[in-house]
């Protein structure tokens, strides 16, 4: 302190405590702004940031968060109908008072884009822009297009269907995504300048892989997987097989199903296509359809790699209208008369480790029982159709070296299902934009893209005690009798119930602005700034005089002041 | 003009002519007839003042506090518990060095639980700094009231004029109320030397490091000392004016040439000279010695008072337990350099309301002349009420 002379009464010049600079005090650590993942982000297969949009509508600002939402995924009205959203699964809300819904309110600002025409924040690329191929118009491959018009590239896909879609189309009944709702959406993207959409162009008879390669500077493949994995059971085929997928586009094609399956059918299989299968098939007038599943039924004690695979809510829904379910089960011998099943063995499974320490699945002997059934419809999974891919395919699938899904073949990417490991829509999505932006840093130039490694706050991160309790929206949801095969099952959102719902985020891992670190520092050293700071936040903190106490760390409500330890 | 006036009404009469600008308070007996009235006074357009109803009495100072401090003339009043509830902006107050006035309306503290007056609540916050004025009548309490006003803007001191609670408060008293053109000459308007203000901001209670806290110490108190002289020139002042004056230090009456002596503060210096008066020629005379600064400290003037008495009896009007009486303690503390010190005896009298007839000036007298009187002494306490193992 400068020497002063002090008045009577120890009346000083004004701002002296200030010389005092009590932030040397600070001797271990100190506060830093740490914007982290937050679970749903982290969690999101398409690569979407939840806490962004949502912070975006507690602002009041639906078209802001729809904006927000489309930097990542063009398709909300689509994935927020038919995504697993392991988002959900993963929200840290789910330890208070329920989980956000966020498929319901992506579903509602989709919606609302498409009614209220909302422009995609993208702009028109330049005419002599690198042009990009594209493989495949289902998600994978319409994201890829997306993301490639809006980092400034030209897409061209190319569709061996007459329509695009994809098994968007082709696998996904109405009552889950409605036809007009399928229409709207990818019209709207596909509307887009910069991308073009070649219908009726199959790989290996209208054009050639080489052929693109010539004529693009890159080629992203994403044709999905249309062909059954093949199904026997020691070496015996029914002669009357149908596949579920193809049951499944049959029916949607042309409304019939064959004979038999009026009466008691078996669907082998685990996934969203089986169950769809299953409940067309009871809908449709089967006796009674009982799913054989390898995997486990939701409950207090699944190992979530143990959980069957599909979205809850459809699992749920199959239960409701009389699917019954065998878990943990496989068909160990089929009973033919003729070349026609008239029964099936099935065998539960256990857990065993194998040679390599890991534990598989094996066969419980002893626990053989005998099914009469009319119809067998295996849905074990499916493959890349392999023509035009030769000597690209490994195996069934291609297995890319990266999470941009560069193939050896210099300048040509895999995405999607035909990756082999994905499964879902939204990893579909996810992977076309992260092609497109390996595709960009390559024909455009700049950094290649990194991942983000950033860590994720869970909930043992957050301050939970300043979240007032709030219920989740529940949606409608169509009886069961009333289900049939075009009207939507699940209800949406009203705009308020919307807006509400989006005020249960806890805004994980990213400044709320509650003032709670300006409030409460004793020091009075977080200032708060009109401009946003460098980080994004309105707070700053001022070193001179932290003592580095962790109040605000503690008292921050979403874990996004965190200490650090000092250094030097 | 005289006229018969309740103590509390005259002071809050008395406030009013020094025209405070801000007035904040928070009842408590047996002062809320003080700020009660003061509130009336404003009520009826009487008084222009900021009349402040606080919700505790840490408040009711702070706000005089801040009002003093910005310049304005600000007056508070209270007593015992809020006292001590005041105790922390107390010791700010004199330590920032904001002159303002307070009346103490002095009262017994808790416990035992006690509504009835002493001097308890007065001396509990004797080391906070303050000017305490003590006023043995209710003619003293109304002058010494205006002339507070001058010695704390004269000296930038806050100074606490304690009055005996109900004894004086709450009893009617023929009072020469002086004029408001007489106060207005006494007391000019106050202009703080060190008035906050926006354009030219200041920090009042900053932070004081070991460099500057005793230097800070060493002007307060030395601030004191020289009140000594203005607390006197006051008065002789405000005597010139009115023709009254207030007993400046302290004042000597009865028997000059007495051995004996009997120093008091406040409304029991009545009841000495009645008994003096009453009892003197059977008992004995006295020199009676009514002390009315108690800070800062009169030790010279002290001395000059005692020379020639063999005995000098000291009334407490509290007690510090452990110590004894705690006027007794200070003047036998500063007599200590005289030559030919009288001897001291030290009595607590009066505790917690206890009355204090006439009949106890003939048996001090009596205590003064047996050479085995104890040093100090509850005077009036009855110990056979006591279990044995308590007296």
């Amino acid at each position: 302190m400068t020497m002063t002379r002090l008045t009577r009464g120890a009346w000083a010049a004004p701002g002296t405590s200030l010389e005092f600079k009590t932030g040397n005090w600070r001797s271990t650590e100190r506060p830093v702004h740490a914007h982290a993942k937050a679970p749903c982000h982290a969690a999101c297969p398409a690569g979407e940031d939840q806490q962004a949009w949502f912070a975006k509508l507690q602002e009041g600002q639906p078209q802001q968060a729809w904006r927000a939402l489309v930097h990542a995924n063009p398709l909300p009205a689509i994935t927020g109908r038919v995504c697993p959203h392991p988002c959900e699964t993963a929200c840290n809300r789910a330890a208070l008072d329920g989980a956000l819904a966020i498929h319901n309110v992506e579903r509602w600002l989709g919606d609302e884009a498409v009614a209220r025409g909302w422009a995609y924040p993208v702009d028109t690329p330049a005419p002599d822009a690198p042009r990009v191929a594209i493989v495949g118009a289902g998600p994978g491959g319409l994201s890829a297009a997306y993301h490639c018009v809006r980092l400034g590239l030209n897409a061209a896909l190319f569709e061996a269907a007459p329509e695009a879609g994809g098994l968007l189309r082709s696998a996904i009944p109405p009552t889950r995504l409605p036809r007009d709702t399928l229409d709207a959406e990818l019209g709207r993207l596909l509307a887009l300048p910069g991308i073009t959409l070649n219908l009726r162009a199959r790989l290996g008879r209208d054009v050639t892989l080489d052929g693109l390669r010539d004529a693009f500077g890159a080629v992203i493949l994403s044709p999905g997987c249309e062909l059954p994995k093949p199904w026997s059971v020691r070496g015996a085929v029914p002669a009357d097989l149908h596949d579920g997928l193809h049951l499944l586009r049959d029916f949607m094609d042309h409304g019939a199903l064959p004979d038999a399956a009026r009466g008691d059918v078996i669907v082998h299989g685990g996934g969203n296509t089986a169950m769809d299968i299953c409940r067309i098939m009871k809908r449709a007038g089967a006796n009674r359809v009982t799913l054989i599943t390898a995997s486990a039924l939701p409950g207090p004690n699944t190992a979530r790699d143990d959980l069957i695979n599909v979205v809850p809510r459809e699992l749920e829904e199959a239960l409701e209208e009389g699917i019954e379910v065998i878990e943990h089960a496989t068909v160990s011998r089929l009973i033919m008369k003729g070349s026609r099943v008239t029964g099936v063995e099935i065998v539960s499974l256990r857990k065993e480790p194998g040679p390599d320490g890991r534990k598989r699945r094996v066969e419980f002997e002893g626990t053989e029982r005998v099914l009469p059934v009319d119809m067998v419809v295996p849905c074990v999974g499916e493959q890349v159709s392999p023509d035009g891919f030769e000597g690209v395919l490994d195996g069934a699938y291609f297995w890319p070296d990266d999470a941009w899904g560069r193939l050896r073949e210099d300048g040509v990417f895999a995405i999607g299902d035909a990756r082999g490991n994905r499964g879902t829509v939204a990893a579909a999505i996810g992977d076309g934009r992260l092609a497109a932006q390996a595709v960009a840093a390559r024909l455009l130039g700049g950094d290649a893209p990194v991942a983000d490694l950033r860590p994720e706050r869970g909930v043992a991160g957050l301050n939970t005690a300043y979240y007032p309790a709030m219920r989740r929206t529940a949606v409608a949801k169509l009886p069961v009798a009333k289900r049939g095969f075009e009207t939507e099952i699940e209800g949406g959102l009203s705009r308020a119930e919307a807006m509400a719902e989006a005020e249960r985020c806890l805004s994980c891992g990213n400044c709320l602005a509650c003032d709670n670190c300006w409030t409460m520092c004793p020091d009075s050293a977080v200032i708060k700034t009109v401009e946003a700071a460098t980080d994004g936040s309105h707070y700053v903190f001022d070193l001179d005089y932290c003592k580095g106490c962790g109040l605000c760390a503690q008292e921050c409500p979403t874990g996004y002041i965190q200490m650090v330890a000092e250094t030097g | 003009m005289r006229e018969a006036l309740e103590g509390s009404l005259a002071i809050a009469r008395a406030v009013a002519m020094a025209k405070p600008d801000v007035v904040a308070a928070y009842p408590i007996t047996p002062q809320t007839h003080i700020v009660e009235n003061l509130s009336k006074l404003v009520a009826e357009g009487d008084l222009h003042t900021e009349f402040v109803s606080v919700e505790s009495e840490f408040s009711a100072a702070s706000v005089v506090l801040g009002a003093a401090a910005t310049g304005a003339r600000a007056y508070t009043a209270t007593a015992s518990q809020g006292v001590l509830l005041m105790s922390e902006v107390l010791f700010n107050i004199a330590g920032l060095r904001i002159p303002l006035v307070m009346t103490v309306a002095n009262r017994a503290v808790g416990a035992p639980l006690s509504i009835w007056n002493d001097q308890s609540d007065a001396m509990a916050v004797r080391d906070a700094g303050w000017i305490h004025l003590h006023c043995a009548s209710n003619q003293e309490a109304v002058d010494t009231t205006i002339q507070a006003f001058r010695i704390a803007e004269a000296t930038e001191l806050p100074v606490m004029v304690c009055m005996d609670g109900f004894v004086l408060t709450h009893t009617m008293e023929v009072i020469d109320m002086p004029g408001q053109a007489q106060v207005d000459a006494f007391l000019p308007p106050f202009a703080f030397s060190r008035a906050l203000d926006s354009a030219d901001p200041r920090t009042v209670g900053t932070l004081v490091d070991p460099g500057w806290f005793a230097e800070m110490r060493h002007s307060h108190h030395a601030a004191m000392g020289r009140a000594l002289g203005v607390i006197e020139k006051v008065d002789a002042d405000f005597a010139k004016l009115t023709g009254r004056a207030s007993g400046g230090l302290l004042t000597v009456t009865g028997d000059p040439d007495a051995r004996v002596g009997i120093l008091a503060m406040g409304s029991v210096v009545g009841t000495l000279e009645a008994g003096l008066a009453d009892f003197g020629t059977e008992a004995g005379t006295a020199r009676l010695i009514k002390l009315r600064a108690f800070r800062p400290f009169p030790a010279r003037a002290l001395r000059e008072a005692v020379a020639g008495l063999d005995t000098l009896i000291v009334i407490d009007r509290a007690i510090s337990p452990g110590l004894g009486g705690i006027v007794g303690s200070e003047v036998s503390a500063v007599l200590q350099s005289m030559t030919a010190a009288p001897r001291v005896l030290n009595y607590a009298l009066g505790l917690g309301g206890r009355d204090i007839p006439e009949s106890v000036y003939p048996a001090l007298i009596a205590a003064a002349a047996n050479p085995l009187a104890p040093r100090f002494a509850v005077f009036d306490a009855d110990l056979d009420k006591l279990m044995p193992e308590d007296r």
